[in-house]
């Protein structure tokens, strides 16, 4: 049986959902996600939750989960996801390919950074497997397959040293800001747009919030207040977002990154706003599930089926955006599109529990 | 004309006395794919640091996609440190394909603070046309960051939409690419017609019996962009407001060798 409706699931379920929506760039419904009214988005979710779903494999204090037991699972899941990765972006490049063919238009084969592919093969296909080569809109993945296998060191951090897990991973953070440092890309001169260095610090705080001792259970105690403390800081981050109130990056003083709002370094602004809107949310889904408990039955059973539905999300975003372009947009055709993409999500997480009680 | 402005020091750097003109290959002549537009701020930065730094965004990347050329950004950089001897030429390139305007915009902000670039180069409007970006909403959100740019003394070239037969006849793309121009012209910044050269090119091949696939004009339109694209920087540095316009300047006299 499928664990009932929970608040994580709940949020990771939204978390995909809002991610669907935002992959399709220039879409009528992109504007009433709350990335529109937000200095983070839903990635920071998406994240911070698999860092807090950490929590179920490492184990409980009392009963920790053997060191090599750890590797082999989280290694495993790793491999999964790294599985899932390369067969999406498969299909994705043979979707361009079909829809530049079937459209008799070569632009689609530029699309979402997979020219290199067809110029490039011999070297983009090796960048690929390596992930230095990543598709636009299929990029977090590759980030979660490397913070899944860091993740034994964090768990084992944190059971060692767990005063030390945070600092080093905010060492790690604060380096990568000052000094700049990036992950490149190749064939393609870049980087990768979610930098793993950065990103890391999202994941372990997850991980640590989750915990019922340290910083999580501190602020657990202390939820109230920091609830009353958070919520300006989330209404601010609506303003700036709303007005495009950024910091000038050529007035801010160095190290830059450390005051302005940057993505691919996950930027200290977006953290704490994050941080801020987690803890404004904290006890929203206590209210929710009382107003609309079949949409949090259904963004739960997304949730729960997270890997499942974020790479059916990936690959229906991308039709999406193939569907529009082939008629045109439009707000009738936005709507089928949303709705049916988040249909068939669903019914993606259906079927992966219709085969779970199945067997 | 441009000899003798070639001749001439800029920033105190020699240069050669001449360009070479654009490959045959690229050659498009009658076609408008140069839209020059003086550089003060690149001018300023030869003059002061004899270092230029150009940071490449938008729509599809534009670093190496051939390695045995040794890819476009190369092509830039290897002719403007021909060209002035003694400058130092950096490209960032933080192209992310697939990139809105509006989102791209909001990206060179920070970029250009990270990177202090002089000039930037910014391959817009096709990623928009295949997201069915309304024109109106493509065109504002462009016109702002080239006048951000501006106010933050940074130059710009705008290079323009990709070729393809299919969108010749579509009315869409065409009001996308009308929408480059039209920034381009109001706001007095560098562009590069791809789309232009990319189609006179076809037609010079179907002239000649030789029809080019769509790979192979996908390829000479970044070939042929960083070509054009290189020796309109140089221009770009010697021009001083010069009223936009088509001119002889996209397609310099050959060397003699």
């Amino acid at each position: 049986m499928p664990r009932p409706p929970n608040a994580v699931d709940f949020w990771r379920g939204f978390a995909l959902a809002t991610i669907f929506i935002n992959h399709i760039p220039g879409i009528a419904f992109e504007r009433f996600t709350y990335r529109s009214i937000s200095i983070s988005d839903s990635a920071e979710l998406f994240v911070f939750l698999a860092g807090w779903a950490l929590r179920h494999v490492v184990g409980k204090p009392e009963d920790p989960t053997p060191a090599s037991r750890l590797l082999f699972q989280l290694s495993g899941r790793s491999l999964t996801l790294y599985a899932a990765h390369m067969l999406i972006v498969m299909i994705a490049i043979a979707m361009l390919a079909v829809s530049a063919r079937v459209l008799d238009n070569p632009l689609l084969l530029e699309w979402h950074n997979a020219a290199a592919v067809f110029s490039d093969p011999a070297d983009t296909h090796i960048g690929l497997v390596l992930l230095s080569h990543q598709l636009g809109y299929f990029d977090i993945l590759p980030l979660y397959v490397v913070l899944l296998l860091i993740a034994p060191l964090i768990a084992l951090v944190h059971r060692k040293a767990p005063n030390w897990l945070l600092p080093l991973s905010l060492s790690i953070y604060l380096a990568s800001l000052v000094f700049k440092i990036t992950i490149p890309t190749w064939p393609t001169e870049g980087q990768w747009f979610f930098n793993p260095l950065c990103w890391q610090l999202i994941f372990v705080l997850g991980f640590t919030l989750s915990r019922e001792r340290g910083l999580g259970g501190w602020v657990r105690r202390n939820i109230l207040w920091l609830r009353l403390m958070a919520w300006p800081v989330v209404i601010g981050g609506a303003l700036v977002a709303w007005k495009a109130w950024w910091p000038d990056a050529t007035r801010v003083p160095e190290p830059k990154l450390l005051f302005i709002n940057g993505k691919t370094f996950l930027t200290p602004m977006r953290v704490l706003h994050f941080l801020a809107l987690a803890a404004a949310l904290s006890s929203a889904y206590a209210l929710i599930i009382k107003v609309v408990p079949r949409l949090v039955n259904f963004l739960s059973l997304l949730g729960r089926n997270s890997l499942y539905v974020f790479c059916a999300g990936s690959l229906l975003s991308l039709s999406c955006q193939i569907i529009r372009f082939g008629l045109r947009g439009g707000i009738v055709v936005d709507t089928v599109l949303v709705a049916a993409g988040i249909i068939l999500m669903g019914t993606v997480a259906w079927m992966a529990e219709w085969r779970q009680r199945d067997k | 004309m441009l000899a003798g402005l070639m001749a001439s020091s800029v920033g105190g750097l020699a240069q050669d006395s001449t360009m070479t003109s654009v490959p045959n290959d690229c050659q498009a002549p009658g076609a408008a794919i140069v839209i020059s537009a003086a550089l003060p701020n690149v001018s300023n930065a030869l003059r002061d640091r004899k270092k230029i730094r150009i940071l490449a965004i938008g729509a599809t990347s534009i670093a190496r996609r051939d390695s045995a050329r040794g890819g476009y950004h190369a092509i830039i950089e290897q002719f403007l440190e021909r060209t002035f001897k003694g400058v130092d030429v950096e490209i960032f390139n933080r192209g992310v394909s697939g990139e809105l305007a509006r989102d791209a915009a909001e990206r060179i902000k920070t970029e250009v603070g990270l990177t202090e670039a002089d000039l930037i180069l910014w391959q817009v409007g096709t990623p928009d046309a295949l997201a069915q970006v309304p024109v109106d909403e493509f065109k504002a959100a462009v016109t702002d960051a080239v006048a951000w740019l501006k106010e933050h003394k940074t130059d710009v070239a705008l290079i323009g939409m990709q070729y393809a037969r299919r969108m010749a006849d579509d009315p869409y793309y065409q009001s996308m690419r009308v929408a480059v121009q039209e920034v381009a012209k109001e706001q007095a910044v560098l562009r590069i017609g791809r789309y232009d050269a990319v189609e006179t090119i076809q037609k010079i091949r179907l002239q000649r019996g030789e029809p080019a696939t769509e790979t192979e004009l996908t390829e000479a339109g970044y070939v042929c962009m960083a070509e054009y694209l290189a020796r309109a920087i140089a221009i770009g540095l010697f021009a001083r407001m010069r009223t936009p316009g088509v001119g002889p300047s996209a397609n310099p006299p050959a060397k003699t060798p």
